[in-house]
């Protein structure tokens, strides 16, 4: 499918994104406050709540902890701009640009994010894991053995928020005004991802509507499994259904870019 | 005092000029401005589908919390959007030397020369939002509590514009790559529900450092007739004028330490 030097490509666009951050390593600093930050909001709540009752849904007061903590862990991981680049680079005309190199852009941008993912990982992710870990009190995977099928699947869903900002991102082709939309998507995939709240607490209609859409696997799917709450075969169905959805959001994505720059118009640039 | 506010009205116009030339954008940035609006507030109804309340605070209180702090941060929001990008925009770009040049106060020209209509909506949500609770909560709205209301929600974006302003003001004597901006933005959610949920330090931090419950909760704890938070409430004004004059200084201070790029 891909020759060698294709996917020497890539991983150049993924040194990239990698090297492109690094310039702005200090803002790590302030992100693992920021995280920390977000945490603690959604720990004073629960506190509040789980002190009339031991369990709601399934979840103790200590599962619901370690759920937000490992949920902001692994957002910190996936979380990217591709949006918000795609964006400004169609506002400022410089997608032109993207339209000259003769790669595929999705797997360009997507390239660039793992990149930036990676940087993020060792610049974020784990020293908010640290700080978090000794600031509130975290459990531990329930299951060591279950530890690589967790990791397999953050990586998944690090793939649907980069495609699904893609999609997004692209929109900003045919909308002039695309910054709300973006503000939108965001709190959309805070909601629905199961980041704030376990998707097993919204009420039933909701849960089956969620059924069809790709954003519980950004943060329930990986998050049940670290904590034990999925089975062997729910974790593979799991790890399966992210697959099934980084295929289809691949494929959406792809076709959504190719008629969209068909109505791009850049002047001058 | 007369010359500002006529600025003031030609930097709207102007505004509106450009905004209304395009006009299915404007209605495609209201809309999608209100849809993040509601779902930020999702959280809420999913954790109320499952507890019936929050420390003592029903649904519709917390719901007429969150309504309350839509009213002074989307007052705030409409002219917020040059605080952000001030430190790209005008240091790094350069924009900020022909302010200078320009015989009018800075912190006037940079505050007003972009707004963000589309905020407006988070104001009439927060209306809308409140006027529910309060039919459902039994609570009475006088000529007189408006009118205290109102001036409560003043000093409310006073307070988030002194608290950004200073942090504005960093990128006098900082690059703006230190990003001190989304963690102090991130405390806003902290002030959507009751403070005594949380630890002492959160408490003080929030009343006393980064004074976010001066803008939001303890308006609302007056308004939900609790009783306890009263003392705080009449402090709102005191804290908006001070934090406001502090923050103004700092931006003094800053205007005289500027070095300009040269671009």
């Amino acid at each position: 499918m891909f020759r060698v030097s294709e996917v020497l490509t890539y991983l150049e666009f993924a040194r990239v994104g990698f090297v492109n951050i690094l310039a702005y390593r200090l803002r790590y600093y302030t992100g693992v406050l920021t995280y920390s930050i977000n945490v603690a909001v959604y720990y004073f709540i629960w506190k509040a709540i789980y002190a009339h009752s031991s369990e709601i849904e399934g979840f103790d007061l200590s599962d619901m902890i370690t759920y937000v903590a490992m949920g902001w862990v692994v957002r910190s991981f996936y979380f990217n701009n591709i949006d918000h680049d795609l964006a400004v680079q169609v506002m400022e005309g410089k997608i032109a640009m993207d339209l000259i190199k003769p790669v595929n852009a999705q797997l360009m941008y997507v390239s660039e994010a793992m990149g930036e993912s990676c940087f993020r990982l060792f610049m974020l992710s784990l020293p908010t894991l640290v700080v978090l870990s000794l600031v509130f009190p975290l459990k531990g995977p329930a299951d060591w053995r279950l530890l690589p099928a967790f990791f397999a699947s953050v990586v998944l869903a690090f793939f649907l928020v980069a495609l699904v900002n893609f999609l997004v991102g692209t929109c900003a082709i045919r909308l002039k005004s695309v910054l709300g939309l973006l503000r939108a998507k965001h709190f959309l995939i805070e909601i629905l991802s199961g980041l704030l709240i376990p998707i097993s607490f919204f009420p039933g209609w909701a849960q089956r509507l969620m059924d069809f859409l790709p954003f519980q696997f950004i943060a329930y799917g990986p998050l049940l499994i670290y904590l034990g709450k999925r089975d062997a075969a729910g974790v593979a169905r799991t790890l399966a259904l992210q697959l099934l959805w980084v295929g289809i959001l691949f494929l959406l994505g792809h076709l959504w870019w190719r008629s969209s720059i068909r109505k791009l118009a850049v002047h001058g640039g | 005092m007369r010359k500002h506010l006529t600025l003031l009205s030609d930097y709207f116009t102007q505004y509106l000029k450009v905004r209304l030339s395009y006009k299915g954008d404007l209605v495609i940035a209201v809309l999608t401005s209100f849809l993040a609006t509601v779902l930020a507030l999702a959280f809420v109804l999913v954790l109320f589908s499952k507890i019936p309340t929050l420390q003592g605070w029903s649904f519709e209180e917390v719901l007429f919390l969150y309504g309350f702090s839509l009213l002074p941060l989307g007052l705030f929001n409409v002219v917020s959007l040059n605080l952000y990008d001030f430190g790209n925009l005008y240091i790094m770009e350069g924009k900020f030397d022909r302010i200078l040049l320009r015989p009018v106060n800075s912190l006037f020209q940079v505050i007003f020369e972009e707004f963000r209509l589309e905020s407006l909506q988070e104001v009439a949500t927060g209306i809308a939002i409140v006027a529910y609770c309060s039919v459902k909560l039994n609570l009475s709205w006088r000529v007189q509590d408006l009118v205290l209301a109102s001036s409560v929600v003043l000093c409310g974006s006073l307070i988030y514009l002194a608290v950004f302003l200073s942090l504005t003001s960093v990128s006098f004597w900082l690059e703006d790559r230190v990003g001190l901006v989304p963690p102090v933005f991130n405390l806003l959610t902290f002030g959507r529900y009751p403070i005594s949920i949380y630890n002492g330090f959160v408490q003080f931090l929030l009343s006393w450092i980064i004074p976010f419950a001066f803008a939001s909760f303890y308006p609302s704890a007056r308004f939900l007739r609790r009783r306890d938070f009263d003392l705080y409430f009449y402090l709102i004004p005191v804290v908006a004028g001070l934090f406001f004059t502090l923050s103004t200084l700092v931006w003094r201070q800053g205007v005289r330490n500027y070095q300009s790029t040269g671009s």
